[in-house]
Order: structure tokens, then C-alpha cells, then sequence
């Protein structure tokens, strides 16, 4: 107390601390939704944290990928620990973000007046696939190669930017060392960058605007009724750090039990191995990819399938925008089914893309 | 009759083939108009082979370069004519034994015509084949010995190449068989020790690791019948070859043979442990003075003085034990790699120790115990460090495990604590 008591001396930490008094969180039925976010971000501070560490070791070049990360789980003291809660903790982040995702689509609540939130946590999602894509080819292993080949192709199969974007991802013509240089910038400056300052602003926008409570329960409020409200600190913040206990405790038996496998170095001359898939949560897009006819109405079928993505993704960005019933406080059913049948969508190709040939 | 064969050999030898050669490429060729209607599919079928795929057609020689006749007409007798007056060359008929021979060396035994067709290929077939036992008998009048048409086919000729040739690497054993599988075609023949000539050479050798090799593992350069016995000048290999011929391939197991005990005593070699056509995969087994050993024949297991089943029982007993010990060690090294640990180099080092069996198994061909112990010793080196290895491996999956109950511990405790604290803090503020 002694140190805010000497900071509050020389800053004034009033402000601050009327708003950790004050901060509440409203408390209904759903309130469990709000930790999804708090999980995601304290994976994504874990995956700084190891990202860092692993950085000390690893080395960005073709010839000596694989041997470095191979020295780190072998001969680096708790190398393996920390490479394999990277591998976990990314994989747990991604499966996170998308339930936070989710669950703030079903609850709506990216109703007005929170629509910057939703398009920068819909950022923060797209980011963190690219995450997911960018550091999937850092161990220079042979599905990596191969997966990093066919996603690469898959961005190179948008029409006009396609050969552009293929270029500017492989550094040339095919996946090479040049391609790995660029992934590694891609995943340990350019998207922390862009992350640190997106986060920065989501949280920005949460603590400003407070927690939104779901429409459903809000329509059944009477008017000037206000939900009964839980402190903040520290409350909320208590049970939030629980829930990051909890994520420790299943990274930790994660990365005991199934560590993650380095597979056999990458090698641009042999033969594809078979089952070349990307990681589950491209699988869904892929396996989509992959079902399209050759040709739809005279147009490449992938080409096709790409440019749907990239909708679907752009009218994700602005659903708060397009959803105008939700905004005005009303039902909004057909968003709703719209969610409904993307996660339908999402699971079940997942898993048949999983199980495909 | 004999010596119209031979007469027919040197009109023939003696004609420049080039003058032949190609002729009739681009002129009509009423041999095949007529013969391909032919009821008589002995007369039918020749012309159909040749016009169908033959390598001879393909590179423009028409059916008067073999056996002579006009082409250009078809009056039957004009077409057929014996005597000179029609064509370049009278007509021949149908060639055989000697005439067979000199048909095809008429082109095939001269540089000069073969280097603008085929340059690399070799031109001493026939000079071979007259020191074949094929060759060798036919001189002699015995018109059932195998000429060049009996392997090749004379018309519908294939490349050697060619996967649907009769001499193409896995058709040859068959070809070979058609005669030599037929008792009654070979009734009579024997070899040079007298004995009456096997018909069972085929069946033998579908039983081989060669015959495996070369059918079932797609293996082009395993041995079939002419990589042993030759092809053109096809004998049966020799007493004393008999190690050569094996060493052409397996070329460090005769440098180990040839200065052992065994090359001194062996009559055949090679053959006298591993049989000639039906060479089984050989196995840890086969080094044994008892049954199912091979060394039974000459040596006896259990005694003492016998210096051959004692060699036989240290080599045998050293190759297992590495064996047993790289398979332990190999399980040892995947059990602990598929909990997580790296093993790469270990896996790397059982790979050279697999490899110091494999020189074990060939060194065993020199009969000196001794020189199989010193690299027994070796692998079992690289055994010991691998194993040494995976226990590191064990004991470091027993402290990770450890280590994750007594963090779990510690989690449980913290989130135990944290809910108590939680608890406390609703209840006072009359929480929720």
C-alpha cells in the first residue's frame, strides 16, 4: 500500500481508483460468457511469454530450423516444456477466441454501441489465425512445408491479388527458406504489433463501455431497472484468475502427456506425404475448398470458394451494422439462424475434414 | 540338308547387309498384303506380328531382307522366286537353325550397319553364341537347340526393353523355361558331369529371394537366368565360377569367402549353403551344426573337437544377441519417443547399429569367429549408449510427470484458495 499510497502522491491515482471501485459487472444467468475473453487474453500473455522464450534459440533459416527447435526440446532445460505450452497454448487461444467469438454473436452483444469492439475483436480473430498459419511453418518440419504450400496456394487462388499475394507470402515461386524469413517477421513483429495495439484498443472499448448485458435478458428488464452489478475488483477479477488457473493446469497435462511432435525435417524433394492437412481450424475451409467442382457457372471453383470466404469474413467484420434490429434493442432471430448455421457449419466440417481422405 | 543350311549361312554372310537394309521401306510390300489373308495362320501370323510391332519394321527392313523374294509383285511365283532373277536376293523361306543365325548376324554382327541403328549396341552376339552350349550342339547338327528367334521371336521382335518382350528382365525365366521346363525336350541332354539335365529350374527359382526380388519387388537388377548363365553365350555356370558368378553382385561376400576355409573345400561355392536357382533368404538359422542349420552335412553340433559347429555356434550366438539386444532397445527408444522424447539420434544410432548386424552376417562368410566378435562388440557399443539413452529417456518422462502432479497440486491448491476467497468476499458483500 505503502508504493500506490507513494505513486498517488506524485500522479494522482484518483481517477484510477474511483473506477476500480466502481467498475462493475453485471450478474445474470450468462455471466459465464464474460470469462471467454479474460482466457483468450491470458493465452494469448502465455504465448508471449514462451513465444519470447523460444525466441532465444530458435533460428529463422531453412537449414537450421528444424535442429534448433530440436535442440530446444532436447537440450534446452524446460525447452520442451515451453515449446510444447506454445504449441497447446496456441491451439487452446484459437479454440477460445472462437467461442468468445461465438458467444458474443449469440448474446448480440455487438449491438450499438459496441460495434468498434466487435470489429477489433473480430481483427484480434483473423490475427490470430494468422498467427496460427505464420508460426505452424516456423519448425520447418515436413507438414508444416507441405500444409504452408497448400495454404499458400489457397491465398494465391484470389482472383487479381492472388499470384501477388502468393509472391509476397512464399518470398518467390515456392515455399523456401525466403518463405520461412518471412513468416518468422510475420509472427514475432508484424502481428504481435498489430495484436498488442488491437488488444490494447478491445480492452479500451470494454472498459469504457462496461460489460454489454445479452439482449434477451436486457428486453425483459423494466424500464430504469438495472441488473444487479458485481464489483470488478475483486470479484471478477478473482474468478477471472481462476479460469486462467485452470487453463495453467490443462496447458501443463497438455504438454506432459501429449506433447506436440516435431516430425521428420522438411524436405522440398520428397515425395508429398500423405494426409496433408492444415490445422483444425483451417480444416473447415479447407475441406469446404476442396469439395467445390472444378467449375462453378464458368468460374474456378476455388476461385470461387476463396472470394466466399472473403465475404463471409467481410460480413463478419460488419454484422453490427447489418444486424439494425439487434442495434435498436429488437429480436433479431435471422442473425440468430445465421450464427446457428456457421457453427453447425464450422463443427461439422471440422470433423469430416478431419476424418477425410 | 545340313549342308544347304550352311550354304544358305554364307550367301547370306557374305551379301552386304547394307545393301538390304531398309530397301523396301517405302516401296510396297506385297509379302504382307498377301500373307495377312492367308488362311494359314502359320503363314497368317508372321505378317501380322511384323506389321503389328516389330523393332525391325519400326526402323524400315521389310520381310525380303530375311528371306529374300520380290515385293513388288504379286504374282505368287514371280514373289517367291528361287533363282535370283526377280530380286536382289532369291528367296529364302522360312530360315533355320544355322540360316537363323546367319540372318540375323548378317546385320547384327556388323559395326558398321549397327552403329547408324543402334550404336551401343554390341555386335558379338553370334561370335558368342557359337560358344554356347546352344550354339556348340547346333554346330553339330542338334536343329532343337535355341537360336536366336527361339528368345527374341522372329517376327513381332520387341526391344530388350520393352516390359512385353520375351527376353525383358522378369520374361526371361519363362522364356527359358518354355524349353528347358519340358521333359521331353530336354530327355537326352545332361550335364557336364553326366547327370540327365533338370527340368525343374523354374519352379526353383519362383521359390528365390531372386525371383521375389525381381517380380515382386519391381527389382530390375536381380538376377534371372542370363545374369547367371549368360545370354547369348549361355552355358551352365562352371564348378570353379560358380563364386564369381554369385560375387558379380554380392561382391563383398566373396572377398569374405574367397580367403576362408570353406573356398578350399566347397566344390560349388556359393551354391553348397544357398542352392543355385531356388536361393531361399537366408537367416540367423541357417549358421547352425544342427537341424535346421545348414552346417549339418559336414559338421555336428555338440562336439567338442569339431572346430566348424563351434565357429558356427559363437558367430550364431554373437549375431543374436546383438539382435535381441537392438530389438529391446529399439522398443525401449519408440516407448519413450512416443511420450515425447526426442530420439532421433537414437534412432539414427540403432540404424548403424542394424548395420554392424548386417556386416556381422556378411563378415560370417569369412568362417572366423574372432572378426564377427570384433564387430559384435561394436554394435553392442552402440546398443549400450542408445540404452543408456532411454533410460535417461524414462527417468526424464518419471520427473516431467512428477513434476506436473506437484504443479497440479500447487494449481489445485491456489484455485481451492482463490474459490474460498471468492466465497468470502460475495458473503460479505452479500454477494451473488
Amino acid at each position: 500500500m505503502k508504493v500506490i499510497d507513494w505513486l498517488d502522491e506524485r500522479f494522482d491515482l484518483s481517477d484510477v481508483k474511483h473506477f476500480i471501485a466502481e467498475k462493475g459487472v453485471p450478474v445474470h444467468a450468462q455471466k459465464v460468457w464474460y470469462y471467454l475473453g479474460g482466457m483468450t487474453l491470458f493465452l494469448f500473455g502465455v504465448q508471449v511469454f514462451t513465444g519470447i522464450l523460444l525466441l532465444l534459440y530458435y533460428r529463422p533459416s531453412a537449414s537450421e530450423a528444424y535442429e534448433s527447435v530440436q535442440f530446444i526440446v532436447t537440450q534446452v532445460k524446460f525447452g520442451w516444456l515451453i515449446r510444447n505450452v506454445h504449441s497447446w497454448s496456441a491451439n487452446l487461444l484459437v479454440g477460445l477466441a472462437f467461442a468468445h467469438f461465438f458467444s458474443v454473436f449469440f448474446l448480440k452483444s455487438y449491438r450499438k454501441p459496441r460495434e468498434l469492439t466487435w470489429v477489433s475483436g473480430m481483427l484480434l480473430l483473423f490475427l490470430m489465425l494468422g498467427f496460427g498459419f505464420s508460426g505452424y511453418l516456423l519448425p520447418w518440419n515436413e507438414l508444416a512445408f507441405f500444409a504452408t504450400k497448400v495454404g499458400t496456394g489457397i491465398a494465391g487462388a484470389v482472383p487479381i491479388i492472388g499470384p501477388f499475394t502468393l509472391q509476397l507470402l512464399r518470398g518467390g515461386e515456392d515455399v523456401t527458406g525466403a518463405t520461412l524469413s518471412r513468416f518468422y517477421g510475420l509472427h514475432v513483429a508484424i502481428l504481435p504489433a498489430i495484436t498488442t495495439a488491437l488488444v490494447a484498443l478491445h480492452l479500451l472499448f470494454v472498459q469504457r463501455q462496461g460489460m454489454s448485458v445479452p439482449l434477451a435478458i436486457e428486453r425483459r428488464l423494466r424500464p430504469g431497472e438495472r441488473l444487479p452489478q458485481m464489483p470488478f475488483f475483486p470479484n471478477y477479477i478473482l474468478r477471472d484468475v481462476l479460469a486462467w488457473y485452470v487453463v495453467i493446469a490443462m496447458l501443463a497435462a497438455l504438454a506432459a502427456f501429449y506433447p506436440w511432435e516435431l516430425g521428420t525435417k522438411a524436405d522440398a524433394f520428397a515425395p508429398v506425404p500423405a494426409g496433408i492437412r492444415p490445422e483444425w481450424y483451417f480444416l473447415a475451409m479447407f475441406h469446404t475448398l476442396k469439395l467445390l467442382p472444378a467449375h462453378i457457372l464458368g468460374i474456378e471453383g476455388e476461385h470461387l470458394g476463396v472470394v466466399a470466404f472473403g465475404l463471409l469474413a467481410a460480413f463478419l467484420v460488419f454484422v453490427p451494422f447489418l444486424d439494425r434490429r439487434a442495434s435498436r434493442g429488437e429480436r433479431s432471430p435471422a442473425f440468430t439462424i445465421v450464427a446457428v448455421l456457421g457453427l453447425v457449419y464450422l463443427v461439422a466440417f471440422t470433423i469430416i475434414g478431419h476424418y477425410a481422405e | 540338308m545340313l549342308w544347304k543350311i550352311l550354304c544358305g549361312a554364307c550367301f547370306f554372310l557374305l551379301m552386304p547387309a547394307s545393301a538390304f537394309a531398309g530397301q523396301a521401306a517405302a516401296e510396297p510390300n506385297t509379302c504382307l498384303t498377301c500373307h495377312s489373308t492367308l488362311p494359314d495362320q502359320a503363314l497368317a501370323a508372321p505378317a501380322t506380328l511384323f506389321r503389328d510391332t516389330d523393332v525391325h519394321r519400326e526402323r524400315g527392313f521389310a520381310c525380303v531382307d530375311c528371306h529374300g523374294g520380290n515385293p513388288l509383285t504379286d504374282d505368287k511365283a514371280r514373289a517367291h522366286d528361287t533363282t535370283g532373277k526377280e530380286a536382289a536376293m532369291a528367296f529364302r523361306g522360312k530360315p533355320s537353325g544355322q540360316a537363323v543365325i546367319a540372318t540375323c548376324a548378317r546385320c547384327h554382327s556388323d559395326p558398321e550397319l549397327m552403329r547408324t541403328f543402334a550404336p551401343k549396341q554390341r555386335v558379338d552376339q553370334a561370335a558368342e553364341y557359337a560358344t554356347s552350349v546352344h550354339g556348340k550342339l547346333l554346330a553339330v547338327g542338334d536343329t532343337k537347340v535355341a537360336t536366336c528367334a527361339s528368345c527374341h521371336g522372329a517376327h513381332g521382335v520387341r526391344l530388350v526393353s520393352d516390359a512385353k518382350s520375351p527376353i525383358f528382365a522378369t520374361n526371361v525365366a519363362n522364356t527359358c523355361a518354355s524349353c528347358h521346363a519340358d521333359p521331353k525336350r530336354m530327355a537326352g541332354y545332361t550335364l557336364p558331369d553326366g547327370s540327365p539335365l533338370q527340368t525343374t529350374q523354374l519352379a526353383d527359382f519362383q521359390a528365390s529371394v531372386h525371383f521375389e526380388a525381381l517380380t515382386k519387388n519391381d527389382d530390375l537388377s536381380a538376377p534371372t537366368c542370363n545374369d547367371c548363365h549368360g545370354n547369348h553365350g549361355a552355358v551352365p555356370p562352371g564348378v570353379g565360377s560358380m563364386a564369381n558368378v554369385c560375387g558379380t553382385c554380392h561382391v563383398v561376400f566373396q572377398q569374405k569367402f574367397e580367403p576362408s576355409i570353406h573356398n578350399q573345400i566347397f566344390d560349388k561355392g556359393c551354391v553348397e549353403c544357398h542352392g543355385n536357382h531356388k536361393v531361399a533368404k537366408p537367416t540367423d538359422e541357417m549358421l547352425a551344426a544342427a537341424a535346421p542349420g545348414i552346417c549339418t552335412p559336414c559338421h555336428t553340433a555338440g562336439d567338442k573337437t569339431d572346430k566348424g559347429a563351434l565357429a558356427a555356434e559363437t558367430m550364431r550366438t554373437g549375431i543374436e544377441q546383438l539382435k535381441t539386444r537392438i530389438d529391446r532397445s529399439r522398443e525401449l527408444i519408440a516407448s519413450v519417443g512416443n511420450d515425447g522424447i526426442e530420439v532421433s539420434d537414437q534412432d539414427l544410432a540403432l540404424r548403424e547399429a542394424a548395420s554392424k548386424l548386417t556386416l556381422a552376417r556378411t563378415e560370417l562368410h569369412a568362417f572366423d569367429p574372432a572378426r564377427v566378435d570384433a564387430i559384435i562388440a561394436d554394435g553392442s557399443k552402440i546398443v549400450e549408449d542408445v540404452d543408456r539413452a532411454g533410460q535417461n529417456g524414462v527417468a526424464e518422462l518419471r520427473y516431467r510427470r512428477r513434476g506436473l502432479a506437484v504443479s497440479l497440486g500447487a494449481i489445485l491448491f491456489v484455485v481451492v484458495a482463490i474459490a474460498l476467497k471468492v466465497r468470502q468476499i460475495d458473503q460479505r458483500r452479500g454477494g451473488h
